[in-house]
């Protein structure tokens, strides 16, 4: 639970603020991830958290949150959903190589310098069956030098 | 006029061709476009920590200070993170198709129509969620379209979710998520994101993915865009 909390934190939202929650569900009816799992829940997972409940790194919604916003374009108040399941991932450590990968370059270059990520993320891309893919993004390949971002 | 320009990471490296385009684009509509100096990643949606996040685009609008006011950018986002962390609305981020108007399409000037051909505008989620930072007409891609003497398709498909953010984390979600796109769409996807590109583009078969940009330039009359 003092990982929920502190994710919350990590939003510009406290926990109290899901009292507004009408329990409607247009969230779940619209969610990306629900039509292809069919058992996902963002209103579930609101409520779990508002009653103080301890949401696990298994949750289909953490795992597979996809960021499209549709749950706070439908829902009557707006709830960023994405952003609290983002702070989720993060204090659950649910983040992919591929992502570290990404952060890494961030903090290295101030950008996302795709060659670099791209080899720290060589053995994930291999295990995780990437390569059969690599003839369709030929379009995206070439090499350019990083630019460092002067550090303020 | 002269605008500030965000590029953003990917424009610099895979999405290079919507980078080009849209410089081109600017250009022949007689804008001109200078980048941010030395701008920063805008951590896309990699950041749990929203101020860390927030962070990231306010260090290129203070960067963006002084030099310009409305700053475009490509990038769905990109985009969104420079609009949300421009809290005093002191600059204007745009989205390209937020210029797209009357006098813009003056400017281009246009050498091909689009008769006999369908597109599908694949706007994603970004773009249009949430409301805050939406691009201002959410049917300016069909009219653009229209307007050329293309067929519009794929009204279904528009503001799905082709889950590309997925793309590198657990790819059998993206997959079953754009197969939904190239089902309930028709004709050639034209996209706006490098993400979209990339993972309608894995999954597309032989279906045509493009970005805006190439339809543009095509009607532009530029070789190859197409
Ligand atoms: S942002 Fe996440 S929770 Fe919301 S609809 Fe999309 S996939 Fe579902
Ligand atoms: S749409 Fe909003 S109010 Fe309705 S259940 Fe979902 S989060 Fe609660
Ligand atoms: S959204 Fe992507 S392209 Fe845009 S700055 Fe961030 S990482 Fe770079
Ligand atoms: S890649 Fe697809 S899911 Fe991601 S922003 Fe673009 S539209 Fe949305």
């Amino acid at each position: 639970m003092p990982q929920i909390d502190h994710a919350i934190e990590l939003t510009d939202y406290r926990r109290q603020d899901f009292s507004v929650c009408l329990g409607c569900k247009i969230c779940a009816s619209v969610c990306t991830v629900n039509d292809i799992t069919g058992n996902t829940n963002p209103q579930d997972m609101l409520q779990r958290i508002f009653l103080g409940k301890d949401i696990s790194a298994d949750e289909p919604l953490v795992r597979s949150c996809t960021g499209c916003y549709r749950c706070t374009g439908a829902c009557p108040w707006e709830i960023r959903i994405p952003d609290v399941i983002r702070a989720l991932r993060h204090e659950l450590n649910v983040e992919s190589p591929f992502e570290k990968a990404f952060k890494g370059s961030v903090s290295l270059f101030g950008r996302v310098y795709e060659p670099y990520v791209l080899m720290k993320a060589v053995p994930f891309l291999i295990r995780g069956g990437y390569m059969q893919h690599v003839t369709r993004w030929m379009e995206y390949m070439g090499f350019h030098l990083p630019h460092r971002v002067k550090r303020t | 006029m002269e605008y500030g320009y965000y590029p953003g990471c990917s424009l610099t490296g895979s999405a290079r061709k919507l980078d080009k385009g849209i410089r081109q684009i600017f250009a022949r509509a007689g804008h001109t476009m200078k980048e941010i100096p030395d701008w920063n990643c805008c951590g896309a949606f990699e950041y749990g920590d929203r101020k860390e996040l927030v962070n990231f685009s306010k260090k290129n609008l203070e960067k963006a200070r002084g030099h310009f006011h409305d700053i475009v950018t490509p990038c769905p986002a990109c985009y969104k993170n420079l609009k949300e962390a421009d809290e005093a609305y002191e600059f204007g981020v745009i989205h390209p198709l937020d210029v797209f108007d009357e006098s813009f399409f003056q400017w281009t000037k246009q050498a091909r129509d689009l008769a006999g051909q369908v597109f599908t505008p694949y706007y994603g989620c970004i773009l249009l969620r949430p409301k805050e930072t939406a691009i201002r007409n959410k049917t300016i891609m069909e009219e653009t379209i229209v307007r050329f003497g293309g067929e519009v398709a794929g009204e279904a498909a528009k503001d799905r979710c082709c889950g590309g953010n997925q793309i590198f984390i657990d790819k059998s979600v993206t997959e079953k998520l754009s197969r939904i796109i190239l089902e309930k769409s028709r004709g050639t996807l034209v996209v706006f994101c490098p993400l979209c590109h990339m993972a309608l583009k894995t999954f597309s078969g032989e279906r045509k993915v493009i970005y805006f940009t190439d339809l543009l330039l095509y009607i532009m009359g530029e070789k190859g865009a197409l």
